[in-house]
């Protein structure tokens, strides 16, 4: 537990929502299936924090990239799902390039050719 | 698109936020529920993976709270937010919103009150003028003294060279007699340049207003401009009173218009009824030429001093405007002799009370520096009182507020909130505060009608939005005041000891400054009440005093004697003429008249029996023939006044307690009497009339001297007859009117009143008083006692765990009741203590005004005593049954 702690990662400002879209993409997810998707796809190095995800969500609506519809689960739950919009769709490529961008700028500058 | 925005915002915040809320509990709940069922299939037990679904979500709290965050992003939905927040929280105490609400209401309201009526009347024009840009011309006297008049010589100079001031005008009042074939009236007329209408802008509604040649010409006769009342009242709205001929003080005149239904005049009062052009009418009522220079001198003082107005030019300051003045005004002094060499020349905005040697004019800046203080100190003493109550809930809250804190909540969330239930307060009381004050401005006009002119009136009721804005702030300066002291307070408490702590723990101890406000404030209602009930106590002995005669048959006949007379000696015989005629009226028994009023200032004088003899200050008054039989008294011993005319020294009528006074021990009849601390004047004693208060109860008594009105004689103006009738007042009343009108019809019959009547209205300024301090100590009473209310809900809230502990130790409820409540008596005590002491003192000081009670007047001291006992007792057994009704067990298991 404790070595597994040590290799967590705070997540960078502003990744949160590009991490939430890209997830979206292999479709409709509540937040709970959100936050565990990205745990398990960064092998647990990535630690959503709950307190960051729902506002995040939230946001993203009211921005139109994602709309949410209440759905029932394989439990017999009620469960709010977000889903990407069409708009949600282009921004994730936005996000990406953008990241793409920085971590290209951030590499050489710590390893100058 | 931007009409959408408003909409949403609206509907999310007061239709969907329920849902949205709900829907954000269900996913949050949600979220924790899967992490637990993926806990339990990982093998965990169920109160272990519950347990560290939740440990692994963090605070839900804080969740919802920056997700609502997201929700809410304008400013604007911030606030609304934050204030439906406040409500909701504020209203769950009713009993605490209620007394804040009163509390700041009564204070704002009453400040707001007398804020405005002072407002109205040292700021606004007179009703009626519509002209914007008006200052008022003075002249101020090297002593400081602010003389509103000059001649009208000194009005045309500077009228005619000022460029800065646009049109300027000239006014002066003057009573007159008004007559027309239909009768006579006694009104107020003001004597004016001919530009005054224009210059003003008051439109003529009927007929036309005064032409430029009309100011000198006085040979086409006199032209007049009545008021609208006038020409209801005395035309019956008949067009065709333009035109009419009419007698103007003896002179003929002809209504040429009507002014605009609500122009009275350019100042409160007087109210002016007709408006002539000055120099025509005061050529014609005996002056010489006004406007020659030079000629000063030989004009009356009254007929020549006029009060002026003028517009100031569009492009001109006032300050360019002085400086102008001044010029000319020093030019010229150099150029004539007679233009005063000790005044400057200056001009103000225009009021309607500006300008003049009106009280209000003069001492408005000291007024309104006074009313500023007290204003303040009130709104403190309030403000120190909700503080109070808020401060008794703040501490309840403060383990409640350090748990919001710890779940998440920023300290600014916090304060935000504390200052959103302070803002919801405050809006509340600026609105009852708003409503309480027209209330109260309505009761004030209600209660100064009869003493008013209806401009006063007009002016004081007239909505104000100055005066709204004015109440605004003040509820939002007390506001921020009131939760900014709890709000500093959460900044910078520790969290942990009120965590730790029970509820009651580490609560301060009672607050010496605020018991000590109480106190006070106790003292100062007591103080009032006190005050009040002497007032209302002398009043009523006062209206119930014997007057030694029968008032009842008396009536009072007022007339203007300028109608038809034109100098001191054909007014006395016209006054005499009057007199016989009316003693032939059937039902009439005597008829006499006097200089000084049935009311009114009486003329004292101080008299000496002789050269070394006794000396007295009495009441002297001109009587004509009858008066003592006027009265229904006759002289205990000498005769009553007649006419006596011719005589070589001027008989004189005492009253038995002067003649008691002047000459102990000794007939007064045949002894001579003396007039002044030289003994200017001598009289002879021909009767002594019996001890009468002739002029109702004044502070001089019974100490008067009558003298015949053939030794004083006057100019001609209103004199007043007096009449003792018998039989029914309804045929009396009609018949003095037809016989004045039969004597002579020029002559006005101004004012027919009862005796008893004058007498009311002679009591009203003392009954305005005494309801002025009821009221004022009814309010600060109610705001003594809910701060005392405050403070012992306060010192029991903090001491319930104290109460619970003696419970369960044995204390009967009765013990806790009595405890608190001698804890609240306490302040009642010394505040009842303070407050009698202060009335004791303020009592002797004002005894001179009481009237036949003493300053320690044990029925009113009584009344005040059980009053405030009881209401006392009432605030603090709110608190006191609470406590005693403390449940031992649930306070204990608090901890």
């Amino acid at each position: 537990m404790p070595r597994a702690r040590q290799q967590r990662v705070e997540l960078l400002q502003g990744t949160l929502d590009l991490l939430i879209l890209r997830t979206l993409q292999w479709g409709p997810q509540h937040g709970h299936g959100i936050s565990v998707a990205i745990r398990s796809s960064s092998q647990d190095v990535l630690q959503i924090d709950h307190g960051s995800l729902y506002p995040a969500l939230h946001r993203l609506e009211r921005q139109g990239w994602v709309n949410a519809e209440w759905k029932t689960t394989e439990n017999k739950q009620r469960a709010k799902y977000y889903r990407l919009t069409a708009a949600g769709r282009r921004q994730v490529q936005t996000e990406r390039d953008r990241w793409t961008r920085l971590t290209e700028a951030i590499a050489r500058v710590l390893d100058p050719a | 698109m931007t009409w959408r925005r408003p909409w949403t915002l609206l509907r999310r915040l007061f239709l969907l936020r329920a849902q949205e809320d709900r829907d954000l509990d269900d996913e949050l709940a949600f979220h924790v529920a899967e992490e637990t069922r993926l806990r339990l299939e990982r093998g965990a037990s169920p109160e272990d993976a519950a347990r560290a679904a939740h440990l692994a979500f963090g605070s839900i709290t804080l969740a919802k709270e920056t997700t609502r965050g997201v929700w809410v992003s304008g400013a604007m939905e911030r606030l609304l937010q934050d204030l439906r927040f406040g409500f909701r929280i504020v209203s769950s105490a009713p009993v605490l919103l209620l007394s804040a609400v009163t509390l700041v209401a009564l204070v704002i309201g009453g400040n707001t009150t007398v804020y405005s009526i002072a407002h109205a009347i040292m700021s606004k024009p007179a009703p009626g003028v519509r002209a914007d840009n008006l200052t008022t011309v003075s002249w101020v006297r090297d002593d400081g003294f602010v003389e509103p008049e000059t001649t009208y010589a000194n009005y045309l100079d500077l009228a005619a060279q000022s460029q800065s001031l646009g049109p300027m005008l000239a006014y002066q009042y003057v009573r007159v007699a008004l007559g027309h074939e239909n009768g006579s009236y006694g009104i107020w007329a003001a004597a004016v340049s001919t530009n005054y209408f224009q210059t003003l802008e008051v439109p003529i509604a009927l007929g036309r207003s005064f032409t430029e040649n009309e100011s000198q010409s006085a040979t086409s006769g006199l032209v007049v401009v009545i008021s609208d009342r006038a020409w209801r009242e005395y035309f019956a709205s008949a067009s065709s009173a333009i035109g009419a001929a009419v007698i103007v003080n003896g002179q003929p005149a002809t209504i040429i218009g009507v002014a605009a239904p609500d122009f009275r005049g350019t100042q409160l009062a007087p109210s002016v009824d007709a408006w002539v052009p000055f120099v025509p009418f005061t050529r014609a009522a005996g002056g010489s030429q006004p406007s020659a220079r030079g000629m000063e001198d030989n004009l009356p003082l009254v007929g020549n001093f006029v009060g002026v107005l003028a517009q100031l030019r569009g492009d001109a300051s006032l300050a360019q405007a002085r400086a102008e003045l001044t010029t000319l005004w020093e030019r010229l002094q150099t150029q004539y002799a007679l233009v005063p060499q000790d005044r400057s020349v200056t001009i103000l905005p225009y009021a309607a009370t500006a300008g003049g040697n009106s009280p209000i004019s003069t001492q408005g800046t000291t007024f309104l520096a006074i009313f500023s203080v007290i204003t303040i100190l009130t709104l403190m003493i309030v403000c120190a009182n909700v503080a109070n109550l808020l401060l008794g809930r703040a501490t309840v809250r403060q383990r409640e507020l350090a748990l919001r804190q710890s779940l998440g909540a920023s300290r600014t969330r916090i304060v935000r909130m504390l200052l959103a239930e302070g803002l919801v307060i405050a809006v509340l009381a600026c609105v009852a505060a708003y409503v309480f004050a027209r209330w109260m401005s309505s009761i004030v006009a209600d209660l100064v009608a009869p003493m008013v002119p209806p401009a006063v009136l007009q002016v004081i009721t007239e909505p104000d939005w100055t005066v709204a804005g004015y109440s605004l702030t003040l509820a939002l300066a007390s506001m921020a005041f009131f939760t900014l002291a709890p709000a500093a307070r959460v900044w910078k408490q520790p969290l942990l000891p009120w965590l730790k702590a029970g509820e009651q723990g580490v609560a301060r101890g009672r607050s010496r400054l605020s018991s000590g406000l109480v106190v006070l404030q106790l003292a100062l209602a007591v103080l009032l009440i006190t005050s009040a009930g002497l007032a209302s106590r002398s009043i009523t002995l006062f209206a119930t005093t014997d007057l030694g005669f029968d008032s009842r048959s008396i009536l009072l006949a007022t007339v203007n004697t300028g109608g038809g007379a034109v100098d001191q000696s054909t007014s006395a015989a016209l006054l005499e003429r009057l007199r016989t005629r009316l003693q032939s009226v059937p039902g009439i028994e005597h008829v006499s008249y006097s200089w000084s009023g049935a009311r009114g200032s009486v003329r004292t004088e101080t008299l000496r029996s002789g050269a070394a003899g006794e000396s007295a200050v009495a009441a002297t008054n001109y009587v004509g023939p009858d008066y003592l039989r006027v009265y229904g008294v006759t002289p205990v011993s000498g005769r009553e006044l007649g006419v006596e005319a011719g005589r070589t020294i001027t008989p004189a009528v005492v009253t038995q307690q002067l003649a008691e006074r002047l000459w102990p021990d000794h007939p007064a009849i045949g002894r001579r009497l003396f007039f002044g601390q030289q003994r200017e004047r001598e009289a002879e004693v021909v009767g002594v009339a019996p001890d009468v208060l002739f002029n109702g109860n004044r502070p001089t008594g019974n100490l008067y001297v009558l003298l015949p009105s053939s030794s004083g004689l006057r100019d001609p103006g209103e004199r007043t007859l007096y009449v003792r009738y018998q039989g029914r007042l309804d045929v009396v009343a009609p018949a003095i009117g037809r016989a004045i009108r039969t004597e002579d019809p020029r002559v006005p019959l101004v004012r027919l009143r009862t005796f008893d009547a004058e007498l009311e209205a002679d009591l009203w300024p003392v009954r305005a008083l005494a309801m002025l301090l009821t009221t004022f100590a009814l309010m600060s009473l109610i705001v003594a006692i809910l701060g005392q209310y405050a403070v012992v809900a306060f010192d029991m809230r903090r001491r319930t765990r104290e109460f619970g502990v003696r419970i369960a130790l044995g204390a009967s409820s009765h013990q806790i009741l009595t405890a608190v409540l001698r804890e609240g008596f306490r302040l009642t005590v010394l505040g009842l203590v303070i407050g009698f002491g202060l009335s004791v003192l303020t009592g002797t000081g004002l005894s001179r005004a009481l009237y036949g009670i003493t300053p320690t007047d044990p029925l009113t001291y009584g009344t005040v005593l059980l009053l405030l006992s009881l209401v006392s007792l009432t605030a603090c057994s709110v608190p006191a049954v609470r406590a005693s009704r403390v449940n031992p067990i649930s306070t204990l298991r608090q901890e």
